[in-house]
This record gives C-alpha cells, structure tokens and sequence, in this order.
C-alpha cells in the first residue's frame, strides 16, 4: 500500500544517548513515529503496517514493515497476503504485529544491544480498553526489556504542545480528526476532561475510502487506477471542506462557471491509437492479385468436382437404362433372374431410379428443374394405393398404402408450412409498408409513436422475464447454484418430492381416480408456461427494433444499453479519445470531507464535528458558562484530517450555531496538526517529573492489570 | 535472496539482538496457534464495561451519540439532495436523469451505492 519508496535509514548514534533518556513514539494508525525526547522531530517515520507475502524463489513467508519499492515486489508472491495494521479502529488488537512494527521502529532507530534500555513514552487512544493497554505493555516489556514505560493520549501533547507555543490556553477544547476517529477533547487547567470528551468513528480513512468508492463506481473501467493510495494523494491535494454544504451542491447542479473552475482533472496515461497508414497501389494490387489467384483456384476446383459428379451420373443413367432395354427384351421369368444380380426389386423401382438420377444430373448441369409441377401432377399416381378401399387389397398391398399415406401425409404438412411462413411473409410486408406510409405522412409523428410502441413491447418482455426468474437479476436465465427457482419451479420441485417420498404411507390408493394421473402431467418439463403471447411479443419487439435502426439515427437497442452501462463493450463501440480517459473530481472534492460534519452520509449513526463540540460541552456540566465561553475562545483543530481547507472555517460556523449568541469563539490550527503529537511527547518527556509519571517493569510485576488499569498521567508537570 | 532485495534492507531480519524474545521462539514455524486476538468488539465485550461505574469514562461512553438533527438525503450517484426514492432499488436520486441511470445499473453497483452508506441488504 505505501507509495512512498523511500526507506529510512539506520540511525548510528544509539550509543551517544545515555539510558534517562526516554525514546518517545508516535503509535498513530497511518504513521508510525519514533524517535528521542528533547529533540524537534521523529528520527523515524514509516506507514504502521505489515505485509508479509512469500519470496517466489524460496518460498520463504517474510515480513515487510512501512514503505517501500514497489518495484522489488516482482521477487514476492502477493497473491495471498494484503497489507496488515495491527489496528481496529483506533485500537491495537493485532500484537504479532505490533511486535513487527516495533522491531522495525528500534532497528531503525539504531538500538544494538539487549534490553532497549530506555524509558518509553507510547501514544494511545482516549479510554484505551485496559486489555490492550496490558498486552502493549507486557509486550515492552517482557520481549524488549523496557525499564519504565509511559502511556499518554496524542491529540494531549498536542494540545499541550500548542499551549507553550500560545496558540490555545489552559482551558481550551481540541478538536482532533485522526485516521481511524475523530474526538472532542475538553481541556480545564491544563488536563483533559476524560469524561466530557466523545469520539465518532470517522476519520482520513474513512474520507479516502468514500473517495475511492465514489471514483471507481463512476469510472468502473477504470477500476484497476483508482487505488487506494491514489485516492489518498487525491484527497491530499484536492479534497476540500465546503463552507455551507448546501449552496456549494447548488452550485455544482446548476452547472455554473464557478463549479466548472472548480473541477479538477485527473487525466490517466492515454496512447492515440496509431494511425495506419494507407497502402500503397502496388500493395493493394499485390493483394488483388493474390486473392484473384485463390479464387480461381477455388473455382477450379469446384468445376472438376462438378465435372465427376456429372459424368459419374451420366455413367449410372447409362446402366440404369441399358437395364432397361434389357428388361424390355426379356420375358417375366428371365427377369427376375436378371434382377436378381442387381439391387432393384422391380421395373417400376428401376424406372424412378432413372427419374432420380436424370433430376440430380439436371441439377448438376444447372438446368432448371421442373419437379415441382410433376410432383403435383404425379400426386394420384404416386400414392395409387390411398383411393383404393382396403378390403380389395392384399396384405402386401395394405402394408404399402400405410406407408404411402404416411409420405402424403408428411409431404402435405411441409407443403402447408411452406404457405404459411409465405403468407406470413406476406402479412410482414403489408405491415412495413403500412409503416412506410404512415412514416411518410407524418414522420415526426410516427417515429415517437414507434418509440413509444418499443418501448412499451420492452417494458412487456422485461417483466414476462422478470416474473418467469422471480424477479432475481439473473440475466442469463439458468437457475444456478443458490439461486431460487421460479414459481412454476418450484411447484414442479414440491410435485416430484412429494411423490417420491409420499409412496408407502398408509394405502397406496395412486391411481384410483382418473385425477390421479394429471400428476404426470403436471410434473413434466414441458409444462413450463411458453405461451405463445410472449413469443408474439418478442417477434414484435425485434421488428420494432429493426424498423427503428433503420430510421432513427439516435437509436440505440436496449441489449446494445445493458452493454453500455459500465462495461468495456462501450468503449469497443467507438475509438476510444483522451476523453474517456479523463477522471473528473467535481462534487467529490468536498463531498469526500463532507462525511467528517455528516457521518450520516456513510451510514455511520453519530454527529459529526461541530455537532460533537456541543455535545461535549453539555457533558461538562459542571462547569459555569464562564469556563465553558473561556474554552471556546480557545478551540484548536489537530490530527491528520484536519489538513483539509476550509475545515476551520466551516467549524467556527457550525459551533456558532450551537452557542450562545454574542459568546466569544475562536478556532485556529494547530502548529503542525500532524507532527504536534509527537514533538509534544518529545517535550513533555524531557521535564524533571517525567520519572513520576511512568510505569515502572516493578510496579508491572507487582500490581499487572490492575495497576495498568489505575495508571493515568497528569499532563501538565 | 536477489541482492536488490538485500540491499534495500526492505525484509526485516528474523532475530534482533535487543529482543529478550525472538519472534520465532514466540510464534513457532508450522505450529498452529489458532487465532491469538480479539476483534474491537470482542475486546470491548470482554472489558465487561457494564459492571463499571457510569461516571467513569472508558471506551464504549465517550462515543457520541446521534446527531439531534434528522440527516439530509443525498442522491447516492451525484451527490445533490435527493427528493426521490426508487422503491425498487432503494436508491436515492436527485432528478430524473439520475432515475433512468438508477434503472440501468446493474445490480453489482446497485448494492455497492447502498453499501457505502451501509444500506445494502447482506442475505446470508
């Protein structure tokens, strides 16, 4: 995840610090800071997450702690591990690797040899459950060898930090948007009010995340560049607080100028497609003359097949005929034995061999073939069987009529398709011409009337599909796994089981009734509903549809639509131009920020910053208004997320809002809102009473839990 | 290892000599510890805050409560306010162009625009 590919470096100077001075670290969930007390800044800041993915030549599981290259990822697998934080919410939950992260901080930070013998000064989180306090602590402990150790909260030093600095006083309220939370902190003489402070779970993760979203939703084939680190730098350089939430969506709907300066662009690496030159004349007469060639070859081919076809058919009606006269020479007797030798059975047989092979020989030759009017006006004579009663024939004779109905039969039926689908055609072009004429009196008028008509037929298919799959968006039909069967399905299913498992109870009385047996035919397959309604609509609808490609030059099919929508096949539909490529970040500029002051907006049920001021000061109640007008007039905003512009400003507002009319208010940043945590802590360890306040490895084995749960800073020494 | 690899120190080594106790004496290769750690949830359900004084901060009270105004609706696709609810998708929507464009998703995107702000419906 961490782009930044710079790794820090060791430092060498461990052995200069003597083992009073405390080593002070910043635990925050997006960076992890540590360095020494009394000094202006971390040694050592890296992204406080693990990755642990498989070296490919190996196959060793190693650990990768902060950023790094992501070049060197090509020797790893990284398939099967993602980015590991040691943190829920702004919790420590995970301690393996917490211990990864703390290893990686002390090597960096120079320390050689065993224990790391130097008190530590640890953040935490406001209220800290005492489970995870003890375990960070039996960890310093028991695996480092730590002496002593501290536990304060951040936003605390940070506060404190910008009181010696005089940007806020003694009583004041800080107001620290972090990666993971946001908290109220209310400070009286110096010292955080633990139990008016509130915290909501939102933060930078948060607002990124929401970016993310909202980008890859929008561009969804561009998925694969909206990353979350990109969305992050995204955030960094574009992202804003809008001052009144409202009036700047107005803005952004009404399309005005300043909406439009205010878009931001973020144009992904585009390549025109390269222009193919055209081919020159000698190129295209190459070609020509190639596939001239190939066709002539083809055509070759083709005229000597032809050719052996006919003179192997010339060659059969030769025989066939020859046998002919021979038969017509002979008498009866003489000519059975004669056919006999051959595959014929009779004159008559032999006699319509020879029609057959002169129509196929005709057909070879390409001549026009008049089988049809001989068909019709053979009929009598080809089935001469059919008129004659069945009482004047012989068995033989009855056998023969059966098969010769049959043939009438079936050839009758393809006769009467064969009208139909002609009268059909027929009613088709009557109907389009019908069109044509109405479109050519009024074409306005009609082409919205066959939009409406396509329409409508959609609208009607849709839902026939819809009920049939019961309403799942399963466009392929098929019912797969952990899917739910329609209702017709699923009557059929309850038919079949009942029936197999029904049997044997009591006496068997299936079959009793004539009813009985519509089960069968209930249970069939075939008695799924295709009524014919839907395949009329569904001929109608593709008729609509081709009649308006013909004459609409704006339609689109609703197929053609589905494909649009968010898929790749768009983008096949047209060249693709640098616009396509574009990612626009209008409205997400400040709507990303906006889920700070309205954690609503990502369905997280808690006020949001301006809001949380108020409740805060409710939960001093306490203390007069004097302190609480004295504590708004000193309001500083801290943490990562509070970076955005306009955040300051936007909260004086909002608090406004919620205090007494004409009572002071001021809001300011901090120094640093994302170093002041850390440089505070820095401070604050270098003072005389920094020994009182810490945790002794005695007082761990003496009290454990209990004590850890009782320890508790006081922040102005 | 390639020497790119070692020469960015990028992995970070097995054994350190200020540790009392290496990472592999603690965590065993090849041995199956089951899941060691808590969830938040877990941790805060094992804190047994009940049974604490209610005046006493800790985790679970210092939440902020919700907010005392009713939330504004948000068109889920373009962010305007939103008059509309699609009662098919339950999607909000600011106009109706928005509308045709909330029928036309696909269901994948429906259910993601309702999860980011934790309205999906999760069938299990």
């Amino acid at each position: 995840m961490p782009s930044l590919a710079t790794r820090p470096e060791r430092q060498t100077d461990y052995r200069r610090f003597s083992p009073a001075i405390p080593i002070i670290i910043d635990n925050g969930g997006f960076n992890f800071r540590i360095g020494w007390a009394g000094e202006s800044d971390p040694r050592i800041t890296f992204r406080n997450l693990v990755y642990r993915p498989r070296h490919k030549a190996t196959g060793e599981t190693v650990t990768i702690v902060g950023d790094h290259d992501p070049v060197l990822l090509k020797y790893f697998d990284c398939t099967r591990s993602s980015y590991r934080s040691a943190f829920d919410s702004n919790v420590v939950y995970q301690f393996e690797i917490m211990e990864y992260v703390l290893d990686y901080g002390f090597d960096r930070l120079g320390v050689e040899d065993s224990p790391v013998d130097h008190p530590i000064l640890m953040t935490e989180c406001i209220c800290n459950p005492i489970s995870s306090r003890s375990k960070m602590a039996e960890l310093l402990f028991e695996t480092y060898g730590v002496p002593s150790l501290a536990f304060g909260v951040d936003a605390a030093f940070a506060y404190k930090f910008n009181q010696q600095h005089g940007i806020c006083s003694e009583d004041g309220l800080a107001i620290c948007s972090g990666f993971a939370t946001s908290h109220v902190i209310p400070f009286v003489e110096g010292e955080p009010v633990l139990e008016a402070c509130c915290r909501t779970n939102v933060g930078g993760y948060h607002v990124t995340d929401y970016l993310k979203q909202l980008l890859s939703l929008n561009y969804p084939y561009h998925i694969s560049s909206i990353t979350w680190e990109k969305a992050e730098e995204l955030k960094l350089e574009h992202c804003y607080v809008a001052y009144d939430y409202a009036a700047e969506l107005q803005l952004f709907q009404k399309g005005t100028k300043e909406a439009e300066e205010k878009t931001r662009c973020w144009q992904l690496p585009w390549i025109p497609p390269s222009q193919e030159d055209a081919p020159s004349e000698e190129e295209l007469a190459r070609k020509a003359a190639l596939k001239e060639k190939q066709g002539q070859r083809l055509r070759d081919i083709a005229a000597a097949k032809k050719f052996t076809r006919i003179s192997e058919l010339e060659h059969k009606l030769h025989g066939l005929e020859d046998l002919v006269q021979q038969l017509d020479e002979v008498e009866d007797e003489e000519m059975y034995s004669i056919l006999s030798v051959t595959d014929y059975n009779s004159k008559q047989e032999i006699e319509s061999a020879v029609h057959r092979v002169t129509q196929s020989l005709r057909k070879a030759r390409g001549e026009p073939c008049e089988s049809e009017e001989k068909v019709d006006a053979s009929l009598s004579e080809k089935y001469p069987l059919i008129s004659i009663p069945d009482d004047m024939l012989t068995p033989e004779q009855l056998k023969e009529k059966k098969k010769q109905i049959f043939l009438k039969t079936t050839s009758e039926g393809r006769l009467r398709a064969k009208q139909k689908k002609f009268k059909e055609e027929l009613l088709r072009e009557k109907q389009n011409q019908e069109d044509e004429e109405k479109r050519l009196e009024n074409p306005e008028l009609y082409l919205e009337q066959t939009r409406v008509k396509y329409r409508e037929l959609c609208e009607r298919v849709d839902q026939r599909k819809r009920l049939k799959t019961n309403g799942n968006g399963n466009s392929s039909g098929g019912v797969g796994r952990g899917e739910r069967l329609n209702s017709v399905q699923k009557e059929r299913m309850r038919l079949l089981t009942t029936a197999a498992f029904d049997r044997g109870k009591g006496e068997d009385t299936f079959g009793a009734r004539d009813e009985d047996w519509q089960l069968y035919k209930l249970m069939s397959r075939d008695n799924d509903d295709d009524d014919d309604s839907l395949d009329e609509d569904e001929t109608e609808l593709s008729r609509v549809t081709t009649r308006l490609q013909e004459i609409d030059p704006e339609f689109v099919a609703k197929s053609d639509l589905a494909a649009l929508q968010g898929t790749l096949e768009f983008t096949r539909l047209r060249p693709l131009t640098a616009e396509d490529f574009k990612i626009n970040l209008g409205i997400e500029r400040f709507r990303c920020p906006e889920i700070l002051f309205q954690p609503s907006m990502v369905g997280v049920d808690q006020a949001g910053l301006d809001e949380m001021t108020g409740v805060s000061l409710r939960r001093l109640s306490s203390k007069d208004d004097a302190v609480k007008n004295r504590m708004c007039n000193s309001i500083i905003v801290l943490g990562g997320s509070s970076l955005f512009p306009g955040l300051d400003s936007r909260l004086e507002a909002g608090i406004r809002q919620i205090r007494p009319y004409l009572s002071p208010l001021k809001v300011v940043r901090s120094l640093n809102p994302v170093l002041d945590a850390w440089r505070g802590a820095a401070a604050y360890a270098t003072s005389m009473q920094f020994s009182t306040q810490t945790f002794s490895i005695q007082d761990y084995y003496e009290k454990g839990e209990s004590g850890l749960k009782q320890y508790q800073i006081k922040y102005s020494l | 290892m390639e020497p790119e690899v070692v020469n960015s120190e990028m992995l970070l080594p097995q054994n350190f000599s200020f540790k009392k106790v290496q990472m592999g004496d603690k965590y065993p290769k090849g041995h199956a510890r089951g899941r060691h750690w808590k969830h938040l949830k877990q941790i805060l359900q094992a804190e047994n805050f009940q049974s604490y004084p209610t005046d006493e901060p800790n985790y679970l009270n210092i939440e902020t409560p919700p907010s005392m105004y009713p939330s504004k609706k948000f068109c889920d696709i373009t962010g305007f306010e939103a008059p509309y609810m699609d009662p098919r998708t339950n999607l909000r929507y600011a106009n109706p162009e928005v509308f045709k464009r909330v029928r036309m998703l696909p269901n994948e995107h429906i259910q993601r625009y309702l999860s980011l702000r934790n309205a999906a419906v999760i069938l299990r």
